[in-house]
């Protein structure tokens, strides 16, 4: 396969994925809100006057998640954008070669991204205000709810839309900054991705990352220890939270290949193993922007599962009563099991990214695996470099995510309810169900993300190895 | 019985090959009616223009593509018909590749490109051809750079780990495919040097495709293909004699 055509099937391949993540966004936030709406009214009867009190309550804790959700896709977006200028890096040195500028090309790249997002966002809508009125209609024939008028199609649903159409053009521009550094000298000699890599290496970026995550752990502690005094240790905790987690996303090309390399030790000596550590822990950034997303999905989960329990925890010592503990416990698992799938939504959204970055790295990687091929790595081989690649990154990403989501939890609950239940400081409560459906989560990803770029290198002739260019 | 290749003296031979590529109405003839043999422990050109069939015969002989017709050997194995995980096996095992565009994988440094077809076979290289390797790398001048990674190399150096890569398992048969088409003339005589040692050194059979006369003239034999017919066979030329076989060639087109 010519250069070319990988670069044309990598964006391809790039966009379809902004599509879906796009998409996925913008349904997202409309099936919310229409929740909110049905239950407003639900929750109101048909006293106009209360629904709009009831329903502006609801919204806030709507656009929470939303905001979540609207936040993770926009990474997603801006990786997977990044991952394709980095493949595409000949194509666009060739057209500066013949005199594009470089502002002109990333300007296309971001166009690029707007219709990918407006065409994501309505389609998104369209089947979230759908599935709402199929939901409405089966609820009702459930006998679920009663027979009131629900508003289905009202402008608030337009700013979802418009918030994922904005945040994908931004995730675009952001994540084609790289066209800047494409020479056009790159038309001419053999360029990699590796070059793109170390002139993407800001001494600045890092430095800003790490005193962030500094700050960030300290505001944290601070946000624990004075918890124990006021509730409003929990402004101090979650300034701290904030702070680190953006710290660790900008340095996540610090963080991750490290933790890549850590797990690619328990994969064993084999030579698929081995290529698939060395891809990983060699490509920081491309291991780093594959990986984040599902970082961030899996560390919100445990978050709120651990500051739930957390507090379960710290409040039952203050309880005699074992009916209210019950009502207690009832209230905390049901609260978490809506928080899980709201938040669940936001890791769908970056397994789609994850498992699209993984397909974008095994075509970009067309020649070197149709080298491997020719120099005598089976078809099971080159299997299980991928199915490696994948172990590897599925499992760091979900246990550095668990770790960081036990530990901002207990600070969450420590720093909120510490001075309500002077419980003092607790060991975190880990919800053992959960972090057995993150495991199977994982599994099932992890395979599931292989599948196709995995029949796709397989059938990938060794040929094209061979051909010069 | 059949003559085998052994007897005949030859490390590969294909007899009647015949390769058309595209469907009935647009099909283009690669190779038409080819017996050739290539013979053991010497160092082979294959020339010919663009468009020739020499760089079919090679894949078709290497066993990355499928014959249309005839038979193909490496030493006494028939590969015609042979599975997709023989083949892989028996490339990795048997044959060493050198390209024209290096193709080390960028992830590895250059020990780890050396020894990766160990390492595709599961396993460490043994004292002996550990001994093998550093004897390589030393003659190679790669002694230094055993850490160092692709894109750190000059592309002749690549070539050189390219080199040591292909003979690194002592395979029945090297194919090169224009070592030299990315290399300035100083590094490209370095490498066609290298190569001839290799032969006339230990006996290494080699088969080089290459448009370049200077080039076959380091070669002991060439075969010369046009329009998928092989039309001359010649012993060690020059690159004037050679140059102006080529030139006959296109004058008769």
């Amino acid at each position: 396969m010519s250069g070319s055509e990988t670069a044309s099937a990598t964006g391809h391949a790039g966009r379809g994925a902004s599509l879906l993540v796009a998409a996925l966004a913008s349904a997202f936030g409309v099936l919310l809100l229409e929740t909110t709406s049905v239950l407003a009214t639900v929750v109101s009867g048909n006293d106009v006057s209360r629904i709009a009190a009831v329903r502006a309550a609801l919204s806030i804790v709507a656009f929470l998640f939303i905001t979540i959700a609207v936040y993770v896709s926009a990474i997603v977006t801006t990786n997977t954008v990044a991952t394709v200028i980095a493949g595409r890096t000949r194509t666009i040195a060739l057209m500066r070669l013949i005199g594009s500028s470089a502002g002109d090309q990333r300007r296309a790249v971001a166009l690029d991204g707007l219709k990918v997002g407006l065409a994501g966002a309505v389609l998104g809508a369209a089947a979230g205000i759908l599935l709402s009125f199929a939901g409405v209609r089966l609820a009702f024939g459930a006998g679920l709810i009663p027979d009131l008028g629900y508003r289905l199609l009202e402008p608030l649903l337009a700013l979802p839309v418009v918030i994922v159409v904005l945040s994908t053009w931004c995730a675009a521009w952001v994540g084609s900054r790289r066209v800047l550094t494409v020479s056009p000298m790159q038309a001419v000699g053999a360029a990699q991705e590796r070059t793109l890599e170390e002139s993407a290496r800001r001494p600045g970026r890092n430095a800003f990352a790490i005193v962030l995550m500094a700050t960030g752990v300290l505001f944290l502690a601070g946000g624990v220890w004075a918890g124990q005094v006021t509730e409003y240790g929990v402004l101090l905790g979650l300034a701290g939270g904030l702070l680190s987690f953006t710290g660790l996303v900008l340095g996540s090309h610090l963080i991750m290949p490290p933790m890549l390399s850590l797990v690619g030790r328990f994969l064993g000596g084999s030579a698929p193993a081995r290529l698939a550590v060395a891809n990983a822990s060699q490509h920081p950034e491309r291991s780093a922007r594959t990986t984040i997303g599902l970082v961030i999905g899996v560390t919100l989960i445990t978050m709120f599962a651990v500051a739930g329990s957390t507090f379960e925890t710290m409040m039952q010592p203050l309880m005699d009563d074992p009916v209210t503990r019950a009502a207690v416990s009832e209230t905390v698992s049901t609260s978490l099991a809506v928080i899980s799938v709201l938040v669940g939504f936001s890791a769908l959204i970056a397994a789609v990214g994850m498992i699209n970055n993984l397909a974008l790295s095994v075509l970009q990687r067309s020649r070197e695996i149709g080298l491997l091929r020719a120099l005598g790595f089976t078809g099971r081989q080159v299997r299980a470099m991928i199915l490696a690649e994948s172990v590897q990154m599925t499992v760091a990403a979900v246990t550095l995510g668990l770790v960081l989501g036990v530990a901002y939890g207990w600070a969450a609950a420590q720093s909120l309810f510490g001075s309500v239940t002077h419980a003092g400081l607790v060991a975190p409560s880990i919800p053992w169900l959960l972090v057995t459906l993150c495991v199977v989560g994982t599994a099932v990803l992890t395979v599931g993300a292989t599948i196709l770029p995995a029949r796709r290198a397989v059938s990938l002739a060794p040929i094209a190895a061979l051909a010069a260019g | 019985m059949e003559i085998t290749s052994a007897e005949l003296g030859l490390a590969a031979r294909v007899t009647n090959l015949c390769k058309t590529y595209g469907s009935a109405t647009t099909s283009v003839t690669a190779l038409d009616d080819v017996s050739i043999g290539i013979r053991r422990g010497q160092f082979t050109a294959i020339m010919g223009p663009s468009g020739s069939g020499k760089s079919t015969l090679m894949h078709i002989m290497a066993g990355l593509d499928e014959a249309g017709s005839g038979r193909v050997w490496l030493g006494d194995t028939e590969i015609t018909g042979l599975g997709d995980s023989e083949l892989t096996v028996l490339r990795r095992r048997r044959i060493g590749f050198i390209f024209q565009s290096f193709n080390l994988v960028p992830t590895l440094d250059v020990r780890g490109n050396i020894t990766m077809p160990f390492a595709l076979d599961g396993r460490r290289p043994d004292a002996a051809e550990k001994d093998w390797i550093d004897q390589l790398t030393d003659s190679l001048g790669l002694g230094d750079r055993l850490r160092h990674r692709p894109h750190e190399l000059s592309g002749g150096q690549q070539q050189r780990v390219a080199i040591a890569r292909a003979l690194a398992t002592r395979p029945e048969l090297v194919f090169a495919d224009e070592p030299t088409g990315n290399l300035d003339s100083r590094s490209g005589r370095e490498v066609l040097t290298l190569l001839k040692a290799a032969s006339t050194g230990y006996g290494q059979s080699i088969a080089m495709v290459t448009h370049d006369p200077i080039a076959a003239s380091f070669a002991d034999r060439i075969l010369f293909l046009a329009d998928g017919r092989v039309v001359e066979d010649r012993e060690r030329s020059t690159a004037e004699e050679i140059s102006g076989i080529m030139l006959g060639m296109e004058q008769c087109a």
